[in-house]
């Protein structure tokens, strides 16, 4: 409803200023030649027609208006797209994690929905090390705000319907936890037996573990994300005003992690594989 | 579904263009630029020396959250010039030692040192120190102060008869020597060159080195009667972090920090691990020792030397001072691979040596000493007109904080 109020609106809005703007016109061009003239006024009805055009539009779209609010949730597997460098025995991993949203989808007809997700989501990573390092390793669980707005095309039957998710989303990066394990310069060695071998350094010394809260550095961590998203999924109508969902959402994040702080640096991107589920009830008439 | 595909085929160009302007969005990431080992540069040319190194100290240096030195604008500086040299003109090269010598002058690492791999560049100037720059500019500095002051001059000025005394080589290059005994029939004093204790300690073959120091230890371990002890560490230049565990875990029943560490985690110039504490564990059977210790250190203790000095001032029960001077300023642990810490020292084909602490060191009070230097209790300047008439205010100072 709020959409064809703005649509037809906004159609009033310009036509008023389009008429105006055809008077101020016309009288600053009296004095042309008729060939500038008729050109005037064939682009000015041209945009009229496209006016006009975008109001029987907007007058259909909205006779279909559906505004639905719901739940949904998901585990997902988020991979750090970077490199190590010249890091030896190191290596990048994707970590799982979970989301938790309440979609908002406005259908403009039974084909075609503006859907936005304001969500929790884990995107986390982890660094490992082997080989003499093995046990060493670091993990980053970071916990994003994000709000993915797309375009949801529904195709299928009349319970059963099959939908397509494109669209894009930012994403604030509101905290961090950190948890590892790290060689310890100043660990105290283990009283082994002459001659045992440690393949490992934490065969012959204890590391360092922790789990803490991660402290943003703000000349280096670039908090705000922004990324494109694509889904596919099903669902299906259990009642007239509720419908059951699940989907695989990719989210592919286009902004480093990091400002722009070092020359020859290494970006680090989260390309976020979801699988979710969820319940849509739809709202008004 | 018929509404479906009349409105796909409708709008056949709109998805189309949608499509692609998607694509092009999602393949709007940036290039990840090929970062080589520094060891890896074949350095056919100065301007693979100069990327060689830049890129070996972007991705190795461990301070470059404190450090005032701006990397990014070295090397818009410095890779210009470097790429009109030529590696193989000897008065480039001697510019380039020149060139390096600028780029490095504001690092805070006071262990820093670079060593340039040419038969054009020879003897003292292969070396280029910092730090070593830094100090010489500064009024107070000195050198060290000469050896035979603590193996011969202090001894029989200022030690009971019953000291001990001795020298090892530990290798072609380098001597180990320490000096024990006792200043007024209770006041334990120790002084050794550098901090290879542990090595003397378990030494197979007995030496005169190994006596002092199991005279050192002996007295520790029974302490009744001993009024105090100094530990002397003026112009030692540091040596093995295990050492830190049998000197000051000597003297402790109980483990205590000293501040923390931390080392990198990634290739960026920020991405450090956490903190890690820096503890201190009490030797085997150690007691606590409560009667005063001081501590003597200079300008030229570096590294260990600085440590321990720090190790000790933390040491809970609180009796502790350290006498002397503001100490180097070098006192980030390191190793000689960097695969262990993703920091440190590395090499490159043009330079033999880029010389650089592994971790930072935090002490425990939060702040780091790096580039600046432990401060003393009590300051007694180095005194090289008393030190050549055979007398030490410095270790007269130490003696007169503990009372009889």
């Amino acid at each position: 409803m709020t959409l064809s109020c703005i649509l037809v609106y906004s159609y009033i809005a310009l036509r008023i200023r389009l008429s105006g703007n055809s008077q101020m016109n016309f009288k600053y061009t009296a004095g042309l030649e008729n060939k500038g003239l008729n050109l005037l006024n064939l682009i000015l009805m041209k945009k009229k027609c496209l006016l006009l055009g975008l109001g029987i539009i907007a007058g259909t779209l909205t006779s279909h208006a559906q505004f639905s609010i719901g739940l949904e949730g998901g585990y997902n597997k988020n991979h750090i797209i970077t490199n190590i460098g010249f890091r030896a025995f190191t290596k990048y991993e994707p970590l799982d994690g979970f989301n938790i949203g309440i979609p908002v989808k406005y259908d403009l007809n039974n084909w075609f929905a503006i859907q936005a997700d304001p969500q929790y989501i884990q995107k986390s990573y982890k660094i490992v090390r082997s080989s003499y390092f093995e046990g060493i390793n670091h993990t980053n669980k970071n916990s994003y705000i994000q709000l993915p707005v797309m375009a949801h095309f529904t195709f299928g039957g009349q319970k059963l319907k099959g939908f397509l998710n494109l669209g894009g989303y930012a994403g604030y990066w509101s905290s961090s936890r950190i948890k590892g394990t790290q060689i310890n310069t100043f660990a105290k060695e283990y009283d082994l037996p002459d001659g045992t071998e440690t393949p490992s350094i934490l065969d012959g010394e204890p590391g360092y573990n922790y789990n803490e809260k991660f402290t943003f550095d703000s000349r280096r961590d670039r908090r705000i994300e922004l990324g494109v998203l694509v889904g596919t999924g099903v669902s299906y109508q259990l009642k007239p005003r509720y419908e059951i969902f699940a989907e695989a959402r990719y989210y592919r994040g286009l902004t480093d992690q990091q400002k722009n702080y070092m020359i020859n640096q290494i970006p680090r991107y989260n390309d976020t594989y979801v699988i979710q589920v969820g319940c849509m009830y739809r709202l008004g008439k | 579904m018929k509404s479906t595909y009349l409105f796909l085929y409708k709008n056949m160009l709109q998805l189309i263009l949608g499509i692609c302007f998607v694509s092009a969005l999602a393949s709007c990431r940036k290039e990840s630029p090929q970062i080589n080992q520094p060891e890896r540069y074949i350095t056919g040319s100065f301007s693979e020396a100069f990327e060689a190194y830049w890129n070996g100290m972007n991705n190795n240096y461990i301070f470059w959250d404190t450090d005032p030195t701006n990397w990014d604008e070295i090397y818009r500086k410095y890779q210009p010039i470097f790429a009109k040299m030529n590696i193989n003109d000897s008065t480039d090269v001697r510019k380039s030692y020149t060139y390096f010598k600028e780029m490095t002058s504001t690092l805070i690492d006071s262990h820093y040192a670079l060593r340039i791999n040419s038969k054009y560049v020879k003897d003292s100037a292969t070396y280029i120190s910092p730090s070593d720059a830094r100090h010489q500019k500064s009024p107070d500095y000195h050198g060290n102060i000469n050896p035979n002051f603590f193996y011969s001059t202090i001894p029989p000025k200022y030690l009971d008869k019953g000291y001990v005394k001795g020298v090892v080589n530990l290798s072609a290059t380098d001597q180990f020597f320490a000096v024990a005994g006792k200043i007024k029939g209770n006041i334990l004093y120790l002084h050794f060159n550098e901090f290879s204790l542990n090595v003397i300690n378990d030494s197979p073959t007995p030496n005169n080195a190994q006596k002092a120091l199991q005279y050192y230890f002996d007295q520790v371990k029974k302490p009744e009667g001993l009024k105090g002890i100094i530990i002397d560490v003026r112009s030692n230049g540091g040596g093995y972090l295990s050492d830190l565990d049998l000197l000051v875990g000597g003297l402790t029943d109980k483990e205590f920090p000293i501040g923390a560490t931390r080392s990198k985690i990634g290739n960026g110039r920020l991405d450090y691990t956490p903190w890690i504490p820096a503890t201190v564990h009490p030797g085997k059977d150690a007691k606590l020792f409560t009667a005063p210790i001081i501590v003597l250190a200079d300008l030229n203790s570096v590294s260990m030397a600085e440590m321990t000095t720090m190790a000790l001032k933390a040491m809970p029960g609180g009796n502790v001072k350290f006498v002397g001077e503001r100490t180097w300023g070098g006192n980030g642990p390191l190793l000689a691979n960097n695969d262990y810490y993703n920091s440190g020292q590395f090499k490159t084909g043009f330079l033999s040596l880029v010389y650089t602490s592994s971790t930072a060191l935090r002490y425990v009070d939060g702040k780091l000493y790096e580039g600046i230097g432990f401060p003393p209790d009590i300051e007694v300047k180095y005194n090289k007109a008393a030190l050549d008439a055979g007398t030490d205010p410095q270790l007269e100072k130490a003696i007169s904080l503990i009372p009889q």
